[in-house]
């Protein structure tokens, strides 16, 4: 009896440290910045797809993406590809005729947190993107820097 | 008969030495790039999920093979850093710290013949023969073990320094003759005169040095 609690001090010492050191070293990426104002969910976009390219700066990888908005919600039909995020809540607001949002997808089987900020002047978009991987171990982050234009709802695939 | 004869050092030729060594590491450093590149790992979405299970299972093999005696296990850490640089040293760490004190409690615990007749089944023929070799020894001869060659004197200062002892060996390069780290740990465990905590807290200490340059000198590869 004595030995079995000795093997599971030694475990529990073990894990313990391990869990401890994990958590100090390992250093947490944070998700996308996304600048105070009076975000709001206001369905502004409500209807609108946009066909958007982008390119991941530290990588040779280049996004081509339809992200839609229904419904007060959010999607991109890429990610699904990746995991079902299903439809996000987003939100708008106004800056000397620009329309932001921003939204925050969670990934339901994997922790992955896909956060968005977009600029739309007229039918044009322009957004950045962070898709953030952390896993107990360590924190892996992917920034992805698009444009694209809304295109009609005829045109949206799937 | 020829006699070879061993000249001293001139101060040129540790220079020399010197210049040789670093060039050699720098050397080693430019072709675990070359490596690293050539694998071209990056993790995306789609392939994130099979990089996170092939960590998952490379770390178990790391600690299950780190722990055995003279069964190489290291490369898989070196391995495992070569292809995701310095964000995967915390984990190599604690994986390095289990499998130290697995190999430890293995031999602290499990009675040595079971240990012997264990290493027989999994053929790992030259582990069995190590610990058969440590089973008739008494405690302070088991420990000598490690410092096989060395003076008497020498196996004193170690018994009474053992924790300094056993993380200069775990250090030691080229100790996997002795065993490795695993056998190492196995047979301080095996010993009975290494304490438990005094043994995890002298690990803990004995394998930080990697982690520990990543943690405070933010050394990127």
């Amino acid at each position: 009896m004595t030995q079995l609690l000795q093997i599971a001090a030694i475990a529990a010492a073990t894990f313990g440290t391990g869990a401890a050191a994990l958590s100090v070293m390992n250093e947490d990426i944070p998700d996308l910045f996304i600048p105070e104002g009076d975000w709001a969910d206001t369905s502004a976009l409500d209807g609108k797809t946009f066909r958007i390219y982008g390119e991941v700066p530290s990588r040779s990888a280049v996004l081509e993406d339809e992200i839609i908005f229904r419904d007060g919600t959010f999607q991109s039909t890429d990610c699904e590809n990746y995991c079902v995020f299903g439809w996000s809540d987003y939100q708008t607001k106004t800056v000397d005729g620009v329309i932001h949002f921003t939204t925050t997808a969670i990934c339901p089987d994997a922790p992955h947190t896909v956060v968005w900020h977009g600029r739309i002047t007229g039918d044009d978009v322009v957004i950045d993107t962070t898709w953030t991987t952390r896993r107990w171990y360590w924190t892996n982050q992917i920034k992805v820097h698009a444009t694209g234009s809304v295109i009609p709802s005829a045109e949206v695939a799937g | 008969m020829a006699i070879a004869s061993s000249k001293p050092l001139t101060l040129p030729g540790v220079i020399l030495r010197v210049f040789v060594l670093v060039g050699l590491i720098a050397l080693a450093t430019w072709g675990v790039h070359l490596i690293r590149d050539a694998l071209d790992l990056q993790i995306r979405p789609d392939n994130e999920q099979q990089v996170h299970k092939a960590i998952m299972v490379g770390a178990v093999a790391y600690v299950g093979l780190l722990a055995m005696p003279f069964v190489p296990g290291a490369e898989i850490g070196i391995a495992l850093l070569a292809a995701f640089g310095a964000a995967i040293a915390p984990l190599i760490y604690v994986c390095t710290v289990a499998a130290m004190m697995l190999a430890f409690t293995i031999g602290r615990f499990l009675p040595i013949s079971s240990l012997e007749r264990l290493f027989r089944v999994l053929r790992l023929v030259r582990a069995a023969d190590l610990v058969a070799k440590v089973a008739p020894l008494s405690k302070e001869d088991r420990l000598a073990m490690l410092l096989e060659g060395q003076s008497k004197c020498a196996v004193s200062i170690a018994v009474r320094y053992r924790y300094l002892a056993m993380a200069l060996a775990v250090n030691m390069p080229g100790n996997s003759i002795i065993g490795g780290g695993g056998g190492i740990m196995m047979i301080a465990g095996l010993s009975g005169i290494f304490t438990p905590l005094a043994a995890f807290l002298t690990v803990v200490i004995a394998v930080s040095p990697v982690p520990l340059a990543v943690l405070f000198l933010g050394l990127r590869f």
